[in-house]
């Protein structure tokens, strides 16, 4: 093979050699004793696993496909009630100084409270059913949306205010046709890094309390001795959060075909 | 000048206003302590509680699990997200390995975690710096990847190479990013640390509040969840310092 070829698919070739050699390694290392199947289960024995989640489920019944709806239904609910509040809310906040003054050290300080503290709250106030879930995912997205949105008001380019303002535009024409145009990308970025920490909550507020939902279905199978099922859990909701991620993607181009926004400058 | 003074103290009227009408509304409206405490409830039920031994106790050992998990990961993220910028093919292989692990969150490797480190403190700390090593990771390697090729030639011509172009030309240039990544990783770990005390922990500041609802003292909870969120911005503020005193003379964040 000439070395210029090489060179030119050495970046894909490379990675999924070696992560062939990996499993393949991994796979001997447990069939000749090296590695506990119970701590470190075999690639074939996941893939084994993981037709059985799907085709029967774990606990029998309760398939992946049911544990999977339970936590994207838990998802966005509390991501949905979260947007719906921190919307009006944030652009309030953003648009009045003085309230936005009056209202830093809150947002600040309810965003660095770690949202899975507030579980035993959760628990007390709404029970162990599904709606301390949505709480607590919900409070999650909301202070990293409401400051978002905040930020996206304040940081609109006062030219384009001005600039409104010298042709005389009526206070509520600047808020629709110059604020919220000019603040939505930011929205948006807000939106995808709460639905973000929303994915995060999930996994731990469903360990406690609950049989059904991925991260139930992770923990559950531990207390089973069931570590392959564990792993199985662990790639699907890696799956789903990638899965997201590029769905958000896909509905921003839709929504907001004109923006062009750097998402990676944003994270 | 009266609109001066309230603007300068708006920040402290707003949160005395919140807490007053949390005190009011518990107080008058609500009328239950056991689900709504007021701040002065809660504090008056902390205070009588806890004793401060126990106190400090469960807030030593939480930051002494989140000072190693963090040290871990900024060392690991660090060397990793540099020796992958630098070795091209060790990047070539580890990147994607790494990407692939990523989307995973850090709270799913919990119970994996309790299995292969059994109930004890390496679990904790193991779960912890896997939250904040990815950030770290990335833009260390990103830092390194996009450093500015004039640099790079303007050493090669005073014949810096090899090890000390890594150390003195494309580490410091890397830094900025990679403080960045800290802090972003401390945030993160921060968030598993409670999580992963409320989960599996006999101690820690979770564990706290975990153990408070379970002996019905809602007052206790809700004194731990501020003064999580109190440590939390009091840890994150000084990483921010300490990152603007050094990074900050050559950078700006």
């Amino acid at each position: 093979m000439p070395a210029a070829r090489f060179r030119q698919i050495a970046p894909t070739l490379l990675p999924l050699a070696s992560f062939a050699l990996f499993l393949a390694a991994w796979e001997l290392a447990v069939a000749y004793g090296l590695l506990r199947p119970l701590l470190f289960p075999p690639p074939s024995r996941l893939l084994a696993s993981a037709v059985e989640l799907v085709v029967d489920g774990v606990p029998r019944g309760k398939t992946l496909a049911d544990h999977l709806l339970v936590t994207l239904m838990r998802i966005g609910g509390g991501f949905l009630a979260a947007v719906t509040l921190a919307l009006p809310i944030g652009l309030l906040i953003g648009s009045r100084p003085v309230l936005d003054r009056m209202m830093q050290p809150i947002v600040a300080f309810c965003r660095s409270v770690a949202t899975l503290s507030l579980l035993p709250l959760a628990l007390v106030w709404f029970g162990i059913g599904e709606a301390s879930k949505i709480f607590l995912i919900g409070y999650g997205c909301f202070w990293v949306m409401v400051s978002n949105v905040i930020a996206a008001v304040k940081l609109v380019d006062p030219l384009l205010l001005r600039a409104a303002r010298t042709m005389d535009t009526p206070r509520r024409q600047i808020f629709t046709a110059v604020v919220l145009p000019a603040a939505l990308p930011r929205i948006a970025a807000g939106a995808r890094i709460a639905l973000g920490v929303g994915f995060m909550v999930i996994v731990g507020a469903e360990m406690i309390g609950t049989t059904t939902g991925l991260g139930a279905l992770i923990m559950e199978a531990r207390t089973f001795y069931r570590t392959d099922v564990t792993f199985v859990g662990m790639i699907a909701i890696g799956l789903l959060g990638v899965a997201i991620a590029a769905g958000l993607t896909r509905l921003e181009r839709v929504l907001m075909p004109w923006i062009a926004f750097d998402w990676e400058a944003a994270r | 000048m009266n609109a001066s003074v309230l603007e300068r103290h708006a920040g402290a009227l707003g949160v005395a206003l919140f807490l007053l009408i949390w005190e009011l509304g518990a107080r008058l409206v609500w009328r239950d302590p056991s689900t709504l405490p007021s701040p002065s409830q809660s504090l008056a039920d902390a205070w009588s509680v806890l004793t401060f031994a126990e106190l400090a106790g469960h807030v030593g050992i939480s930051l002494w699990r989140i000072l190693a998990g963090f040290a871990i990961a900024a060392v690991a993220g660090v060397v990793l997200g540099l020796a992958c910028g630098w070795f091209r093919l060790l990047g070539m292989i580890l990147g994607p390995a790494i990407e692939l692990l990523r989307p995973i969150p850090p709270l799913a490797w919990i119970p994996i975690a309790i299995v292969w480190f059994g109930l004890g403190e390496p679990s904790k700390v193991f779960v912890i710096a896997l939250g904040a090593f990815f950030p770290v990771f990335t833009n260390a390697h990103r830092g390194l990847v996009m450093v500015p090729p004039v640099l790079f030639g303007a050493a090669r011509t005073m014949d810096v190479a090899g090890w000390r172009l890594l150390w003195r030309v494309a580490a410091p240039a890397a830094l900025p990013d990679i403080a960045v990544g800290l802090r972003v990783g401390f945030g993160l770990a921060f968030g598993v640390l409670v999580a992963a005390e409320l989960i599996a922990a006999d101690s820690g500041m979770g564990y706290l509040i975990m153990e408070a609802r379970q002996i019905g003292h809602l007052g206790i909870a809700i004194f731990g969840i501020v003064l999580i969120g109190v440590v939390n911005l009091l840890l994150d503020r000084q990483l921010g310092a300490i990152i603007s005193r050094t990074v900050g003379r050559w950078a700006k964040i």
